[in-house]
This record gives C-alpha cells, sequence and structure tokens, in this order.
C-alpha cells in the first residue's frame, strides 16, 4: 500500500534523457554563442577595415592572417621568439623562487609585511613604461634589462598572491596538527607545502602573464630583438600589419601556455578534482 | 482561496562531472492542498523536499508532471523561506525588505517596518545581516516573505540551521504569525517534531522522492512540543516510518 | 607561543568567526610604528639609489633630481636654455585620461554586467574581452598613434581601450562568484531585472568592480604615457620623453617621481575611499545580544 513507485525505472530513464537533451542543448546553444562572438569578432574588424579607419589603417583579418603567416614561416621567427621567451622564463623564475620566499616572510611576520609593503605600492605606483626606460638608462640595450624589469615587476604581485594562499591554510589543519605534537618542519611539510601549491601554481602563472607583457614592453624600448623590438620596427615603419600580426602570434602563444602548460600543471597537481578557470583575473 | 496542485511531479537531475549519476529528485508526487491549511512535507535528507519547493515555487523546471499555484483563478503570490536565510549580505536589514517588495508605494517602507516589529526586529532595522544572529537573521527571512504578502508560503526547513532552543522559539513565533494570517503554508521538515507541532497534515517523503504517507494532525491550537497529544502523533508517524523503512529493505532484498 | 598564532588572520576568517576586533591597548613597540617602516623603506630606497648612482655614470644624483623638480614645478629656468613646465603638460594629460575613463569604466562596466549576469552574453562576448585584456597596452599604443596621428584621439582612445577590459572581466567575475541561492531568491520573489541588477550584481561585485577601477585607472595612465612618449607633442608622457632625449637624465627622473606621486595621491584620495565604502558592509561588529536572544 504505502510503498509504490508512481514512476517506473523505464520512464525515469525516458525521463533522464530528456533532461540530457536539454542539457546537451543548453551546452551547445551556448558553443555556438562562442562562434557567434568570434564571427561578429572578425566582422566588426572588417567593417572598421573596410568603411572606418581604410585597409592601410586597419588590414582586413586575412591580410593580417597571411602576415603572421609569412612572420612564422620566414626565418628568423624561431630566433626572435626563443629570444623572448627566454627572458621571460628567467624573468618568470626570479620573480617565483623570490616570491616563494618574500611570501612566506610576509605571510608569517608582521613587520616584514609592513616594510614590503611600502616598498611593493612604491614600486607598484612606478609606470611600467617609466621601469622600461630606466631599464634602458641603467643597463642600454641589451638582453638583462627586459629580464630584470620583468622580475621586479612580477614579483609584488606573485608575491601577495602566495602570501595569501598561505595565510588561507586552514588554521584548524595546523592546531590539529600541533595537538598531535607535530614539529614545525612537519607542519610546514604536510600542510603548508600542500595546501599552497595551487597558489605557487596560480602565482607561477601570474608570473609569466606579467612577465610577458613587461617583457615585451622592455624589448620596445631597450632590445635590439625578441618580440617587442618586432613590435616596435613595425610601429616606425608605419607597418600596422605587421604589427597586428605580431600581436596576434602573441596572443596566440599566451593561449598556448595558459591551456596546455598552466592547466596541465594544475591537473596534475589536483588529480583533475579541481579545474580553475581561466587566469583573465590574474592578468594585470 | 489559494490551491496548489500538484500532479504526478518528476524531477531527474542528469549526470553531473561531480556526481555522474543520474538522481531521481522526485518520483511522481501528486497532492492537492487548498485554503488555510498549514501542511508538513517530511522526508529525510535528499528525499526531495528543496526540490519540491522550488519547482512550486516557480524557480526550477520539473522533468515531467504539472504545478499549479492559483488563488482565484490567477496565479498566487508565493513568499518563500529558505533553508540559510539567504539576505544580500550588503545591504541593511530593511533594504532586504524592501528589495523583494515589487509593489511599491509611500506605504511600502511601514509595511516592512511592521512585518519587521512583528518578528521583534525593529531594532536592528538598519544593520548588516552579519551583525545579526542565525536565528534573527532567518527571522528576518520569515518576515521577508510575509512582506509580499502571500497567498502561499514556502518554507525549506527554516529552523534546521540553528541550535534546538533557538528553533523552538522561533516555532512559537512562526506559530503566533501563522495564526494570525492563515495562509496556505507547505512547510518542509526532517524533523517529527516539528511537523507534528505546526501542521494540519504531514505528507511523508521517503528517499526517490515519494510520498508514501499522509496524516492528518487534528490537534488544538497553540500547540506545545511537550503535550502529550503532540508527542502520541509523533509516535505514531515515527511508527509509519519505520515500517515504511522496512518495506523498503524487505522490497531491496526480494530484488 | 604556539604555531597558529603566528598566522595572521584571512580576511575570510575573521569575518566567519564575527568577533569584533578590538584594538588590543598594549603599546607598540617603536620599530613596528608605522613611522619607523615608512622611514626606514625610503632610506632602503635612497641607499640604492645613491649605490646606481655610485656604480652607473647615466644614473643622476639625487640633489640633481631634487634641484631639476624644483626648477620644473616652479616654471625656473634650466640653465637659460629652457623654461620649467610641468602644469600644462599636466592639465592636458589630466584631460585626456578623464575622459577616457568616463567612457571606458561606464562601458567596461556594462560588459561586464552583461558577461557576467547572462550566459548567453558570456558565450558571445567572453573571448572577445580576453584578447583585448591580454593585448599589451603597448600594442594599444602603438595602433591609436598610428590611426588617429598625434593629437589627442589617440591618447584617450588607448585608455578606454586598456580601462574596458580590466572592468569588464574584474566586475564579470565578482558576480560570477555571487552565491547563487541569492538569485533563486530574486526568482522566487520576482524580483525586477532592473532592481536585480541594481541591488544584486552591482551591489555584490561592487568590491570586485573597485578592483576593476583600480586596474584601469592604473594600467590605462600606463597606455596613455606610451602613447604621449610615442605618438604626441603634449602632455607628461611627452615631456619626460623630452628630457631622456635631451639626455637630461635627472629631468626623466624626475618626471618618474612626479607619476609616482600622481598614482599615489590618485590612491590615497579616490581608489582607496572607493574600497573602503565598498566593503563597508564586511567591517561591522556584530551585535552584541542583550534582548533576551539565544545565539
Ligand atoms: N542541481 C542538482 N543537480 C544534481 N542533483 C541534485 C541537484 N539538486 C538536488 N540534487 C539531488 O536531488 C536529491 C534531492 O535533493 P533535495 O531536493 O535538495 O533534497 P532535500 O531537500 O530533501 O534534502 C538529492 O539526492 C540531491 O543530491
Ligand atoms: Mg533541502
Amino acid at each position: 500500500m504505502a510503498y509504490d513507485t508512481s514512476v517506473t525505472p523505464d520512464a525515469v530513464a525516458d525521463l533522464s534523457a530528456r533532461e540530457m537533451r536539454r542539457s546537451v542543448m543548453s551546452r551547445w546553444g551556448l558553443r555556438a554563442g562562442v562562434v557567434i562572438g568570434w564571427l561578429a569578432f572578425i566582422g566588426v574588424w572588417y567593417v572598421f577595415s573596410g568603411a572606418v579607419l581604410g585597409t592601410q589603417q586597419l588590414p582586413p583579418p586575412h591580410t593580417v592572417a597571411a602576415e603572421a603567416w609569412q612572420v612564422v614561416t620566414g626565418d628568423g621567427f624561431g630566433a626572435t621568439l626563443w629570444a623572448s621567451l627566454l627572458r621571460v622564463i628567467v624573468g618568470c623564475t626570479l620573480a617565483l623562487s623570490a616570491s616563494i620566499v618574500l611570501g612566506m616572510v610576509i605571510a608569517y611576520s608582521a613587520w616584514w609585511r609592513g616594510l614590503l609593503g611600502v616598498l611593493t605600492r612604491f614600486f607598484v605606483s612606478i609606470p611600467t613604461v617609466a621601469l622600461a626606460i630606466l631599464a634602458l638608462i641603467l643597463f642600454g640595450v641589451s638582453g638583462l634589462g627586459p629580464m630584470l624589469t620583468a622580475a621586479l615587476v612580477a614579483t609584488p604581485y606573485v608575491m601577495s598572491s602566495v602570501a595569501q594562499g598561505l595565510t588561507g591554510v586552514d588554521r584548524r589543519l595546523i592546531v590539529m596538527s600541533e595537538s598531535f605534537g607535530r614539529t614545525r618542519s612537519q607542519i610546514i611539510t604536510g600542510v603548508l607545502l600542500p595546501s599552497s601549491v595551487l597558489a605557487v601554481i596560480g602565482g607561477a602563472r601570474q608570473a609569466f602573464a606579467l612577465a610577458w607583457r613587461i617583457t615585451l614592453l622592455t624589448e620596445v624600448f631597450a632590445s635590439s630583438d625578441g618580440v617587442g623590438f618586432q613590435i616596435r620596427r613595425s610601429f616606425e615603419s608605419y607597418d600596422v600589419r605587421g604589427l597586428l600580426a605580431w600581436t596576434a602570434l602573441f596572443i596566440g602563444l599566451m593561449f598556448i601556455f595558459e591551456n596546455f602548460v598552466f592547466r596541465q600543471l594544475e591537473r596534475r597537481a589536483f588529480g583533475g578534482a579541481h579545474v580553475s578557470q581561466a587566469t583573465a583575473e590574474s592578468t594585470q | 482561496m489559494a490551491t496548489i496542485l500538484i500532479e504526478n511531479l518528476t524531477k531527474v537531475y542528469p549526470p553531473t562531472p561531480t556526481y555522474p549519476q543520474q538522481v531521481q529528485a522526485l518520483g511522481g508526487v501528486s497532492m492537492s492542498v487548498t485554503g488555510n491549511v498549514f501542511v508538513a512535507v517530511l522526508g529525510p535528507s535528499g528525499s526531495g523536499k528543496t526540490t519540491l519547493l522550488n519547482i512550486v515555487a516557480g524557480v526550477e523546471e520539473p522533468t515531467a508532471g504539472a504545478v499549479r499555484v492559483v488563488q482565484d483563478g490567477v496565479p498566487a503570490q508565493v513568499g518563500y523561506v529558505f533553508q540559510e536565510p539567504r539576505l544580500l549580505p550588503w545591504r541593511s536589514v530593511l533594504d532586504n525588505m524592501l528589495y523583494v517588495q515589487n509593489r511599491k508605494s509611500d506605504r511600502s517602507k511601514r509595511e516592512a517596518e511592521f512585518y519587521l516589529s512583528m518578528v521583534g526586529l525593529s531594532d536592528v532595522a538598519h544593520l548588516y545581516p552579519a551583525q545579526l544572529s542565525a536565528g534573527m537573521q532567518q527571522r528576518v527571512g520569515i518576515a521577508r516573505a510575509f512582506l509580499v504578502n502571500p497567498d502561499v508560503l514556502l518554507m525549506d526547513e527554516p529552523f534546521s540551521h540553528m541550535d534546538a532552543l533557538t528553533g523552538r522559539s522561533l516555532r512559537d513565533y512562526l506559530q503566533r504569525i501563522w495564526a494570525h494570517t492563515r495562509k496556505t503554508a507547505l512547510f518542509v521538515t526532517h524533523d517529527v517534531g516539528e511537523a507534528v507541532e505546526l501542521a494540519d497534515r504531514i505528507l511523508m517523503l521517503r528517499p526517490g522522492g515519494v510520498v508514501f504517507d499522509d496524516i492528518p494532525v487534528n490537534l488544538q491550537r497553540p500547540r506545545r512540543p511537550d503535550d502529550a497529544a503532540v508527542r502520541a502523533v509523533e509516535t505514531e508517524v515515527l511508527r509509519r516510518f519505520d515500517s515504511m523503512e522496512a518495506a523498503v529493505r524487505f522490497g531491496d532484498q526480494r530484488n | 607561543m604556539s604555531y597558529a598564532a603566528d598566522l595572521p588572520t584571512a580576511p575570510e576568517f575573521s569575518q566567519a568567526s564575527g568577533t569584533p576586533q578590538s584594538a588590543p591597548a598594549q603599546a607598540v613597540h617603536w620599530t613596528r610604528k608605522p613611522w619607523f617602516i615608512n622611514a626606514l623603506a625610503v632610506a632602503i630606497l635612497l641607499v640604492v639609489w645613491q649605490y646606481l648612482y655610485s656604480v652607473n655614470e647615466r644614473v643622476p644624483s639625487i640633489d640633481e633630481v631634487v634641484s631639476f623638480l624644483g626648477v620644473e614645478l616652479g616654471g625656473g629656468s634650466h640653465g637659460g636654455v629652457s623654461r620649467g613646465e610641468f602644469w600644462g603638460p599636466l592639465s592636458i594629460s589630466l584631460q585626456r585620461y578623464v575622459i577616457g575613463l568616463a567612457i571606458g569604466v561606464p562601458v567596461g562596466g556594462l560588459l561586464g554586467l552583461l558577461i557576467g549576469g547572462s550566459r548567453r552574453f558570456r558565450s558571445v562576448l567572453n573571448d572577445t574581452v580576453l584578447v583585448l585584456l591580454v593585448l599589451p597596452s603597448v600594442v594599444w599604443a602603438f595602433a591609436a598613434s598610428l590611426w588617429f596621428g598625434i593629437g589627442s584621439t589617440a591618447p584617450v582612445v588607448a585608455v578606454v581601450l586598456t580601462a574596458v577590459p580590466f572592468m569588464a572581466v574584474n566586475l564579470s567575475s565578482g558576480i560570477r562568484g555571487l552565491d547563487p541561492g541569492l538569485a533563486l531568491m530574486s526568482d522566487a520573489f520576482r524580483v525586477p531585472r532592473l532592481r536585480r541588477a541594481t541591488h544584486l550584481l552591482v551591489g555584490g561585485a561592487l568590491s570586485n568592480a573597485v578592483t576593476g577601477v583600480r586596474l584601469a585607472f592604473m594600467t590605462s595612465w600606463n597606455s596613455l604615457l606610451i602613447v604621449e612618449w610615442f605618438g604626441t607633442a603634449s602632455g607628461v608622457g611627452w615631456r619626460a620623453k623630452h628630457w631622456y632625449d635631451a639626455q637630461r637624465f635627472e629631468g626623466f627622473v624626475a618626471w618618474i617621481l612626479l607619476f609616482v606621486v600622481f598614482i599615489t595621491l590618485l590612491d590615497w584620495l579616490v581608489l582607496r575611499r572607493l574600497e573602503h565604502r565598498s566593503t563597508r558592509w564586511q567591517q561591522q561588529p556584530t551585535l552584541t545580544f542583550a534582548e533576551g536572544e539565544v545565539t
């Protein structure tokens, strides 16, 4: 009497299929939205290029794509890319190592947090373009300027996000570990480091994005090779096509790193359970 | 007069990345509630109670089946008290009340203040929710539901997130306010004592979202949780739960 | 002392515990006072500067820069060659900056509202906004100067284009981080769209919006300087370049100091206040209950 199912298993399977269809359709709707978005982007570009600015001022997308292809297949592309990438990697590594150390220091010492806070506020309020030119004054036209500037600019941001990750560690876990008589080093390796892996990966990603931007900017002023130098050369010869082609390549490169390198790192660290959003927010 | 008509209501959630299996939250629920009655829906966690209320409130789509919530032939105004207070943390208590008020007039503010005074919160109208205790926040939630002048009141375990003593005094509040207005009420809970204390009728849900029993509670109001009559009905409800569980377990063994 | 007690409290944590933060009345040692820490920071920077001056002959000395600043700000004569100029370039740049932000911040805010508030808009617009965000500001600066020449249009356009994605991305991510329960509550009470946008979305994401404003202010200032450096003959960026080109590095460094002062003032006078207001609701102490309320 009291116990009967009004819905038979078959009916449930049926209904479930309907819900599935509904969710799949909404997923396809969103994918269509993405396609529409890109088409609109390209469409607007064509309109601006054809009717507003003129093809000389703003070459249409296919011209820029062709130019980008020429750049990629032409000689010197690998060398240019490598010159920039090397600076980014070195700058990024410097920034990240400094940030991990400083992040720990400011996470656990109020005094250092105060001092580094003041210094950070000073550095952050210098426009990056001014730093790029200072690098030019200090180091002349060389590879060293872009690298060090990138590290210097990225460090405050990465440092504070690493520190935030560390302070975000669940204090109850630490209290628990203490109550079981764990030593300081056991707590660091057992609780703090594992719980701050995400913060460090987040910091690395942020460092990378920042380092690219700053390296590029500094190369514009103080380098005779690299992507930034190419962009400057295009600018100085009024070559919008080259400027946009290099920019598109740069964006493509960022996309590849974001989706293939950092996603993978995160998957590794979290066994796929934690898939984070794209880093838009962390890209200053 | 408000009527809630529910026919063969079914909700199946498709598999999600976190839980890769479909879930049947409601398995063909039918019921009809009319007039100034207080109906409790009693069931353990995961038996589809929240899903049921969400569908009745019109914020979720059923997979199959139909719901009609009408007042004199037109769609009824619904007031919803949620399991957690759900107040905008960045607005004061009074602004939270005004946020849901759709028919604005020069009396809006006075009405909001009246319902706040009804739950004893006149003095904190200007404070932010985070400055109130859990019990006070939930009282704001109750005042908010009454503010929209609802034909139908939906309440989703409103007292489950607080300690027993606070819950007890809030149930008392609710009884008094309800006796005053006698809105058609659908009250979801997993607490047998609470259901018996408040309801005229108890619908019992089992996991999978199936109604397996429907018990009238004809006791005088106001009721106290420790009345002997309330205790007796409580015992009966628990007995029926036990026999349902036994039947389900027995059924499982046969399959 | 226990190790856990050394940890600074994360902001979320102190909110969750809901205890009012009472200031301890005990005296703070002078090495921990803000004035000391500030002075120490300034001293460190000056020492580093002095060191750089001693190892690199292109680096100007501290007093060269200070006396240059005096002439430039006071409108005196730079060694008989040219006169100091400060308010002229500043007012031109400020005009460009303010106009650009007055367009870019609302446009970016609206985009953020659409992207954060609707999955459909998000699917259509998100990638475009991300591309805009990733674009280095130097590219905007170059493109704008190639398109619009040396007038004031290029700097304004560069400021707008830099501000928009920062606003949009921060506001939309703030909105998407809102408790979905609040949206469901608004559905259940049939709250109209407009009120929902202003009270729920903007109200809830206000602190993210302020972060967006802050980043937009900082980065578009940078873009403005780049355009002025490369593509105009007026404004503070041009003035800094003028001294750089003349190999007067003390002039260039003086202008960098002025930029720092500008950003610091902006931060104190505008951004910090905005930030404080937008998070006011998180900073209230919890009531102590005196009216028989069981908490
Ligand atoms: N959005 C959802 N997606 C997938 N499953 C859900 C969702 N909401 C609820 N469920 C599942 O439906 C069942 C019933 O949930 P609910 O109605 O919240 O139960 P109750 O309120 O009685 O505790 C549970 O098993 C729950 O896990
Ligand atoms: Mg529930």
